[in-house]
């Protein structure tokens, strides 16, 4: 029988242990979002019904909903709900949460991928350029664009760009995100340019730094003191060493970027997760917040997770450890 | 020729930009499809028994029908403006009890769901006095039975003689198949009802909005335009980029001031469709806080508001009230037709001095909560300035709308704006607004009485209660008139001013009849489009 490497069986046990490890952060996140929604003012059914509601329809729609039960009896159905994957149904369309979620979530998963892609391939290659172009022209104008794109709000971006290119030049659809593969790609382009801008600025930016840290380092002088070509060096000593800093990077920018995708989502009017908790939140769909809420804290949780992981692949010290 | 990597990323550049203006264009010209901009996230229901958010209604008005309905475009101000729809003739007994109506022949459900008979008619009847949201409403017919299959009696347990605008044109009362109801389920028919009207429901995207098509079986002309699509946008700023791009055809408007204004300047092509009264505007004054228990402080109120100005700044689309009901209502009253001293002219002066009597010479300092929502902010805080002129300085604490309309239900507030929709059935705003039936209470499982009129001072519920008796139109008209008088005597409400909805739609699209009055929803059976 085949061994068993010990690295697996050691990544094996950690992966499990940051999962376990994850399980207090959510239920914390779960608690204090059950809590805080009970705490803010407004009335769910008064929101579902409209402010013209008379008072026993009020009524029956809370015990309907079961909102006329204690508290605590609701923090532990919900809590039940979460262990059997069921979030309960939507206060104003009686629809199961998971239901919502589910056609909701491919919506800001292509987004975040679209744009963090187009913010990767934008921003690192525009932070080599600067790094390697130190005090020159490049370097000055790579600075300008990411002071431009850490200053500018992805909502004000996203209107520039829906106005510039949809509205004037009628390059791209105003709303919506499509239904075919063409149509999806052609709806997300402005959607994901408008988050991937702020990215490229974060991106490009991390890694000029990091590049410029690593390039003043003795082993990159002795890479070109024996002869080895620019590009080698900027590539295979420089880049490749900078990578530790970029990846911690990447891992905060995607968190950064599926909170971003809210306020794009609304701006363009496309489906998705953010759109939905606002929409939820603004009336007070309780069930609908907790499982939008949960869904992002599991983003947070898989991302740092993945980050861990990533941190092992790129640095042999972690391995080692 | 080798195709160079140059040579491919300018192909692939201009490919996709040729494609996307084509897309663009494809969609400005479909003259096939009407494509409505809605203002909210996404529909919640199409059964007309469980719409609670008024933008669904833009899809129900096509999708359903009732037994009678006022014509396109406007209110039915009197119930002999009704006309046949699904009922062909009605009679009432004398004691407006006992209420019979024959029924069309030949009127077909859509999705092949077979011809309308008296057994869907009660069922939609009996299903919306059960489940609908206007139940407390039709809570007083007592029983619809089917008599042969083209006739239906109602019976009620209190007279109405305005049955017909209470109960007949409803929402919940359009009628629906039994038979697509059994075979769909109860719970798929939240989003997928099937009724009588000019277009059918093809889909319903709780992401996108609804899909409808033109019902080639329908018992009238047939729809013009092929498609409905009611698309929605929540965000204003894409919505109006939506409409003036060309993405659709028509919008529901922003009804702030100045926008309409912007928009025009921007295209001055586009059409403005508004109902005239649309919402009723009201201030509920809390006579359990002092000192607006004190008749004199509502007096300076009254004449410290400019009602005809806070009309004017929401110009075009506000209008003036001389009571609560707007004046072109059948117990409205023209400011110059009422009583001198209930006609409180706007004078700063003379409120100071009604102020200086209740014994606030040097003004009167309080706090109000406000809705973030822009109608409502914008109506307060002209209102706020007005009232600074003439000594009250009222503090506006905004909040948003769901905690400013729970506030309000839980006593919360003081000068508290109410912004509803009211057809010409004076009655309605009477018993929601002022009826001690109504009245909001500290746990907030009261009503949308916050003034606590008719418990913390005599109030109208007698009047109320004889006009709802009454057996003929014109002793019930007599009543309401009388309880308009007493409300502007008292002064727990306050007619602020009405605000007509509104919609913009590109000159491409004629909707084939005047928008006048009515509820904020219009149909599109009529409309044409061009390319």
């Amino acid at each position: 029988m085949a061994k068993v490497p010990n690295l697996v069986i050691r990544m094996a046990r950690y992966i499990l242990l940051r999962v376990a490890d994850a399980i207090p952060t959510l239920w914390l996140v779960l608690t204090l979002v059950f809590i805080a929604m009970r705490i803010l003012p407004g009335d769910p059914a008064l929101a579902a019904l409209g402010d013209s509601a008379l008072p026993e329809q009020l009524a029956e729609f809370r015990e309907r909903m079961g909102l006329n039960v204690p508290l605590w009896q609701q923090y532990l159905q919900f809590l039940g709900g979460v262990l059997t994957l069921d979030f309960g149904r939507s206060l104003l369309t009686n629809t199961p949460v998971l239901t919502l979620i589910a056609k909701n979530l491919p919506y800001t998963i292509e987004l975040t991928v679209a744009a963090m892609l187009m913010g990767i391939v934008a921003g690192i290659p525009l932070g080599v350029l600067a790094g390697t172009n130190r005090n020159k022209g490049p370097d000055t104008g790579v600075r300008i664009f990411s002071l431009i794109g850490y200053a500018i709000p992805d909502f004000f971006l996203g209107a520039i760009l829906l106005i510039t290119f949809s509205l004037n030049l009628g390059w791209f659809p105003i709303s919506g995100a499509g239904t075919d593969l063409m149509s999806r790609l052609h709806h997300l382009f402005l959607p994901a340019l408008t988050l991937a801008f702020v990215k490229a600025a974060f991106l490009g930016r991390l890694t000029r730094t990091s590049l410029l840290e690593v390039l003043g380092k003795e082993y990159v002088r002795t890479a070109r003191a024996k002869g080895a070509k620019e590009s080698r060096v900027i590539y295979r000593h420089g880049l490749r060493n900078a990578l530790l800093p970029i990846s911690t990077g990447l891992g905060l920018s995607l968190l950064s970027t599926l909170s971003g995708s809210v306020a794009v989502e609304l701006v363009f009017n496309r489906p998705g997760i953010g759109r939905l908790l606002i929409d939820a939140i603004a009336q007070r769909d309780y069930a609908l917040i907790q499982g939008g809420v949960l869904v992002f804290a599991g983003f947070v949780v898989i991302i740092n997770l993945m980050m861990d992981l990533v941190y092992v692949v790129v640095d042999p010290r972690v391995r080692v450890n | 020729m080798a195709l160079t990597r140059r040579n491919f990323l300018e192909l692939a550049a201009a490919t996709t930009a040729l494609s996307a203006v084509n897309i663009g264009a494809a969609q400005a010209q479909d003259v096939n499809t009407l494509r409505m901009g809605i203002a909210a996230s996404g529909p919640r229901h199409s059964d007309p028994n469980l719409t609670t958010q008024g933008s669904d209604n833009w899809a129900t008005e096509q999708i359903y029908e009732q037994l009678v309905r006022p014509d396109d475009g406007r209110f039915a101000l009197k119930p002999e403006e009704y006309l046949p729809t699904l009922a062909t003739e009605w009679t009432q007994s004398d004691d407006a009890k006992s209420w019979t109506f024959k029924l069309r022949q030949g009127v077909q459900f859509h999705r092949g769901y077979g011809e309308m008979t008296s057994e869907d008619v009660v069922f939609s009847f009996e299903r919306a006095i059960k489940e609908g949201t206007n139940r407390t409403i039709l809570s007083n017919i007592e029983s619809v039975t089917a008599k042969g299959p083209y006739e239906v009696a109602i019976t009620l347990k209190q007279p109405d003689v305005n049955l017909l605008g209470t109960s007949i044109f409803n929402n919940n009362t359009s009628i629906v198949s039994k038979k697509a109801h059994a075979k769909i389920g109860a719970e798929a028919f939240a989003t997928d009802a099937v009724g009588t009207g000019p277009y059918e429901l093809v889909q319903f995207d709780p992401g996108f909005g609804m899909r409808l098509k033109r019902h080639e079986g329908y018992w009238s002309n047939k729809a013009k335009i092929a498609n409905v699509e009611c698309v929605y946008i929540a965000d204003t700023t894409a919505r109006t980029l939506a409409l003036l791009s060309g993405n659709v055809d028509m919008i529901e408007a922003v009804r702030a001031p100045g926008w309409i204004d912007s928009m025009l300047q921007r295209d001055p092509t586009l059409k403005i469709d508004m109902t005239s009264p649309g919402s009723f505007n009201t201030l509920h004054v809390n006579l359990t806080r002092a000192p607006f228990d004190n008749l004199k402080v509502r007096q300076a109120l009254m004449h410290a508001i400019d009602r005809p100005g806070v009309a004017q700044a929401l110009a075009p689309m506000g209008g003036t009230m001389a009571g609560l009901q707007p004046d072109f209502f059948p117990a409205g009253y023209k400011t110059q037709d009422l009583p001198p001293d209930l006609q409180y002219p706007y004078d700063p002066k003379k409120a100071k001095a009604l102020l200086a009597e209740a014994g606030f010479p040097s003004g009167l300092t309080f706090e109000a909560l406000c809705s973030q929502r822009e109608d409502y902010s914008s109506t307060m805080l002209i209102v706020q300035e007005q009232l600074r002129l003439a000594g009250f300085n009222m503090n506006l604490k905004m909040m948003d709308h769901t905690a400013y309309h729970a506030a309000n239900r839980s006593d919360q507030n003081t000068l508290a704006m109410h912004s509803s929709s009211y057809p010409p059935i004076p009655t309605q705003i009477y018993f929601q607004q002022l009826s001690k039936a109504s009245e909001a209470k500290s746990d907030g499982k009261g009503g949308g009485n916050y003034s606590h009129y008719g418990v913390a001072m005599p109030g109208i519920d007698d009047k109320l209660s004889a006009a709802l008796q009454a057996t003929d139109y014109e002793t019930y008209l007599k009543l309401c008139k009388e309880i308009e008088l007493q409300v502007l005597r008292d002064l727990p409400l306050i007619g602020l001013s009405t605000l007509g909805f509104t919609a913009v739609r590109s000159a491409r699209v004629d909707l084939g009849y005047p928008v006048q009055s009515g509820y904020a929803r219009w149909r599109f059976h009529r409309a044409t489009k061009t390319a």
